[in-house]
């Protein structure tokens, strides 16, 4: 089976005090598959984190159906199964670490799952060496950058052993440095753990490094492909109000200027080769 | 105006101290019983002797004294106010008078009385602090636990309750540091909380209120959610990865919490009591 989150025609309102609903999501249908890093991208307000909550049954659909690996979304009863599936790391950091010691932080979950005393502490050494944190082990998350911190943040998650982790916007608190951080260690355990991965982001330049992207915009999944087929139709990325990739924006802007520049460009490294390619 | 940096209540500071290697349970008993002698002293002698106890803690759990001390400066209006408050309110029919002035008098049993009420509230604050500084979030609500978990056979849910109470303290960063951003942005805004009489003062803080606790509760419940998508679903079929044990470090502790109780005892008997 290749599809590991299947979702069909999704809807979602939010209830709001004055009895008047916002629709976040509006009829979406898609999938997550197996071992993929996904990207879902979209404007402030699109419905991502709301269409992410659904994955592990943060939130329950307002009609449609949201399968994850083999267990409906719908079925309170699947909940707690869900939640070992897909984990799920925030925004900020600092909401999300619950202890004030990092190896017990990473503990919370496999704790909550209620596993054998060894088994925790197995994870826990397992955890924090993959995310090479063994260094803060014994410090206070409160001391670390925050890069560091959202690294404990998915340190926390691993430990759950999930088959998928969602990350929504984990950079946007970050500088430059925690950004790659946490970039790097994320297409790592997707490549070495087989972790499917979802990544919601503003950055195009994260999304160049996925194998597949969505575009939402208004509650809908507007676009759907892997990145460089989307971004070669610059006009409709542009229409949708996001940005290109730094390096195929550059190409972007020298066509306009009258200069097409060789091949289908998206990356610094492929901007560098084209440019050598011109006579 | 670095709020955050001044709050002390709640944080933790790791470390391998003989007060770290204690069980948790024996640190807040102890903080249990220090409580309960604090609200019986009534002589400075005894507050001495309580001071001298919790400054070498501090010193051997190697909390920086500048740190230590630091927790109290937020509380310092309100130390004040209340001093004061005390100083005018109190006396009795063979108190000296120390001044007087339209309708206000002030006795040295007022003075005393005041003296003695907000040293009773810093050291209460004190050994508070020095619990949650010297004691990790998860050692703190395993010891809780085990300790209220006699109260689970009539129905209490002590998981639960704990793990609220540690959120509330947490809440306690959360609060002092969206005040500390709003109060920025304001100031960045140009109004001047330190300028102007009280009441101009009071007037520029108000507006801060408002949206210090919308953002607060929307982080708290960020972290509510962040703890349901890691499987905290309360407190059953939760384990843990430490277990909790006395070791000889805690008979120690005992020991010396034994002694230092007398001695408090003893003091409390003896000494005239100042009020
Ligand atoms: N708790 C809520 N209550 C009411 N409306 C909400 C709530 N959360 C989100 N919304 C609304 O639902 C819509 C989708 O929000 P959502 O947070 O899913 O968007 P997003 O794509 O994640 O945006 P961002 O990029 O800002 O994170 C928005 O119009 C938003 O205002
Ligand atoms: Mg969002």
């Amino acid at each position: 089976m290749k599809t590991l989150i299947e979702i069909t025609d999704l809807t979602y309102k939010y209830r709001s005090g004055g009895g008047n609903a916002v629709t976040a999501l509006n009829g979406v249908t898609m999938q997550v598959y197996r071992g993929e890093i996904l990207a879902i991208t979209g404007q402030n307000g699109s419905g991502k984190s709301t269409l992410a909550r659904h994955f592990n049954a943060l939130l329950t659909p307002g009609s449609g159906e949201v399968i994850v690996d083999g267990l409906s979304v719908n079925d309170k009863k699947n909940t707690a199964a869900i939640r070992r599936i897909v984990g799920m790391v925030f925004q900020n950091p600092d909401n999300q670490l619950v202890s004030s010691v990092v190896e017990e932080d990473v503990a919370f979950g496999p704790e909550n799952l209620g596993l054998p005393q060894a088994e925790i502490v197995k994870r826990v050494d397992w955890a924090l060496k993959s995310l090479d944190l063994e260094a803060y082990r014994y410090r206070s998350p409160n001391s670390l950058s925050e890069g560091q911190k959202q690294l404990v943040a998915i340190a926390g998650v691993l430990a759950m052993k999930p088959k998928c982790i969602v990350l929504d916007e984990p950079t946007a608190h970050l500088d430059p440095k925690g950004k790659r951080e946490v970039l790097e260690n994320v297409q790592r355990l997707n490549r070495d753990e087989g972790i499917t991965t979802v990544l919601l982001t503003h950055s195009m330049n994260e999304v160049v490094h996925c194998d597949r992207m969505i575009i939402m915009d208004q509650g809908l999944i507007k676009l759907t492909g892997a990145p460089r087929e989307l971004f070669a139709q610059a006009e409709q990325i542009k229409a949708l109000g996001l940005d290109l990739p730094a390096a195929a924006q550059l190409a972007y802007g020298l066509k306009l200027k009258g200069l097409t520049l060789p091949g289908n460009i998206l990356t610094i490294e492929e901007l560098v080769a084209s440019l050598c390619q011109l006579p | 105006m670095e709020l955050t940096k001044n709050i002390t209540l709640g944080v933790y500071l790791p470390g391998k101290s003989f007060i770290h290697r204690l069980d948790p349970r024996t640190k807040i008993i102890a903080s249990g019983i220090i409580v309960i002698l604090l609200l019986m002293i009534r002589s400075y002698q005894a507050y001495g002797a309580v001071f001298i106890f919790l400054a070498a803690a501090v010193i051997i759990a190697g909390i920086p004294p500048g740190y230590a001390f630091s927790g109290f400066k937020p509380m310092l209006p309100v130390l004040t106010f209340m001093w004061i408050f005390q100083l005018f309110l109190y006396s009795s029919p063979d108190a000296e008078v120390i001044f007087s002035w339209w309708i206000f008098t002030a006795t040295d049993a007022g003075f005393h009385m005041g003296t003695l009420i907000t040293l009773r509230v810093i050291f209460l604050f004190g050994i508070t602090t020095l619990l949650t500084l010297t004691t990790s979030m998860v050692s703190l609500t395993d010891g809780l636990e085990s300790l209220l978990s006699p109260l689970k056979a009539i129905g209490l849910p002590t998981q639960e309750l704990v793990m609220t109470m540690v959120i509330a303290l947490r809440f306690v960063l959360i609060l002092a540091e969206e005040l500390d951003k709003i109060v920025k942005a304001q100031m960045a805004r140009g109004v001047a909380f330190d300028r102007g009489n009280f009441i101009q003062k009071t007037k520029k803080i108000f507006p801060v209120f408002l949206p210090l606790f919308i953002s607060a509760f929307k982080r708290a419940e960020e972290l509510i959610i962040a703890m349901e998508a890691r499987s905290y679903t309360g407190g059953k079929h939760r384990t843990k990865m430490k277990t909790l044990h006395i070791g000889r470090v805690d008979l120690a502790a005992i020991l010396i919490m034994l002694i230092f109780s007398a001695l408090i005892i003893f003091l409390i008997l003896t000494v005239n009591p100042t009020i």
